[in-house]
């Protein structure tokens, strides 16, 4: 804090960068975080309004808003089914589509809407992405939600992938299922994070002008790691439902 | 970056908060995901969902008639297309039977009536004939009575003396 009134010595009304400070709630004797919340209800009320808009009346032309979001679904259909197969991707794709939704406007709310206008008495507002709890979330269930599918088509055979295709895969397979989640939620923590700083500190060096090409370059990168975050979970639940028989990999186009 | 760090520093130093503050946030923001995603399917997939491939179907089901009725009428119009040819077969058929019928009993009736005429012809020439035959028969009998006559008028006396 020191180091921070040293910069601003003439205590110009310049942004301030709170890093790590979190805002708690507690619930009995556990503690959450409440700005992570706030924000994810945020989105996820505007994720039910949308869908509420977007069905209220289906048309069979569809016009306006259903248009919009149909072609959300069709372009969550089309991962899924690039990704997953054209057999199997059907019941995945409310889990691939939240993910990616989700992630999307989270991260995108954290780059447009100025959440910081808005005060907490500890810590400040920003995407839900940007917090490492809901990135691990996010991961973890995705990790449940491919060995669900490996286990729900192949049964207890889902351990033949282990040793697909030469046994000494055993090892690295088994580190892969710590890998993936690890990977999954520090890409997508780190992206928003590193973003949401970079912007910050340009802003408490040059308030004016310079930060706007980075923030148009955070939207891009938001963007990309909902895509990312998602076409990867359809990836490991495609993966852990492809069938190995013979040199069978010609299923997946 | 550096005040981040510093920061970080501070609040570890504080022992509480920090980047990679773990808390009960996981489960409640993992178990808030899944609601979503239940939330999700009954309110956007399923509708959309059904929407999109009732829209499919619509149109498959559309195509696949239109195409039956094209191919219908392709073989509507080939059959309609047979039929006039056979039609003008026909026709043309009948012209040429109907001509050469005309033309037939066109020269069976001029020859008949040349026929005819020759025979009137010759009729009349028999006529002609028998009448100059009888003229001239009787021309003879008035030329004989006629010369007697004359021989009576010129010699008479005598002969009568």
């Amino acid at each position: 804090m020191e180091m921070l009134t040293v910069l601003n010595p003439l205590n110009l009304p310049l942004a301030e960068l709170e890093v790590g400070k979190q805002f708690y709630w507690h619930l009995g004797n556990l503690e959450i975080h409440g700005q992570v919340f706030l924000t994810s209800w945020f989105v996820i009320g505007l994720l039910l309004i949308a869908s509420i808009l977007a069905t209220r009346k289906i048309q069979l032309v569809p016009a306006g808003f259903q248009n919009m979001m149909e072609y959300a679904m069709e372009f969550i259909r089309s991962l899924a089914k690039d990704q997953i197969g054209e057999k199997e991707y059907r019941p995945w794709v409310p889990f691939i589509g939240t993910l990616f939704l989700f992630i999307f406007v989270s991260n995108w709310s954290g780059a447009l809407l100025p959440w910081k206008l808005i005060h907490l008495p500890d810590g400040e507002l920003a995407a839900p992405t940007g917090d490492i709890n809901t990135t691990i979330a996010l991961a973890l269930i995705t990790s449940l939600a491919y060995f669900y599918a490996g286990f729900s088509k192949k049964g207890l055979g889902y351990f033949g992938n282990y040793v697909q295709p030469v046994a000494f895969m055993l090892p690295f397979k088994m580190i892969e299922d710590f890998t993936k989640p690890l990977s999954l939620s520090f890409r997508l923590f780190g992206n928003i994070l590193a973003d949401e700083l970079v912007v910050g500190v340009l802003v408490l060096l040059v308030p004016l002008f310079l930060p706007l090409p980075l923030m148009v370059l955070g939207l891009f990168t938001s963007a990309i790691q909902a895509l990312i975050f998602a076409t990867l979970a359809a990836a490991y639940i495609g993966e852990a439902m492809e069938e190995h028989h013979g040199e069978g990999h010609g299923e997946h186009h | 970056m550096i005040h981040s760090t510093i920061l970080l520093a501070a609040e570890a130093a504080e022992g509480k908060g920090g980047l990679f503050d773990i808390d009960a946030t996981l489960p409640l923001m993992a178990v808030q995901f899944v609601i979503l995603v239940i939330l999700l399917n009954a309110l956007f997939y399923k509708p959309i969902g059904k929407a999109i491939d009732d829209r499919d179907a619509y149109i498959r089901t559309n195509l696949t008639d239109a195409k039956e009725r094209l191919s219908k009428a392709e073989n509507l119009a080939k059959q309609y297309e047979q039929e006039l040819a056979e039609t003008r077969r026909q026709s043309q058929k009948l012209i040429a039977d109907a001509e050469e019928d005309a033309k037939r009993i066109a020269a069976q009736q001029i020859a008949e009536a040349q026929q005819e005429a020759q025979a009137q012809r010759e009729q009349a020439q028999r006529d002609l004939d028998q009448q100059k035959q009888e003229a001239l028969q009787s021309l003879e009998q008035q030329v004989e009575s006629l010369s007697r006559q004359i021989v009576e008028k010129l010699l008479g006396t005598q002969t009568v003396s």
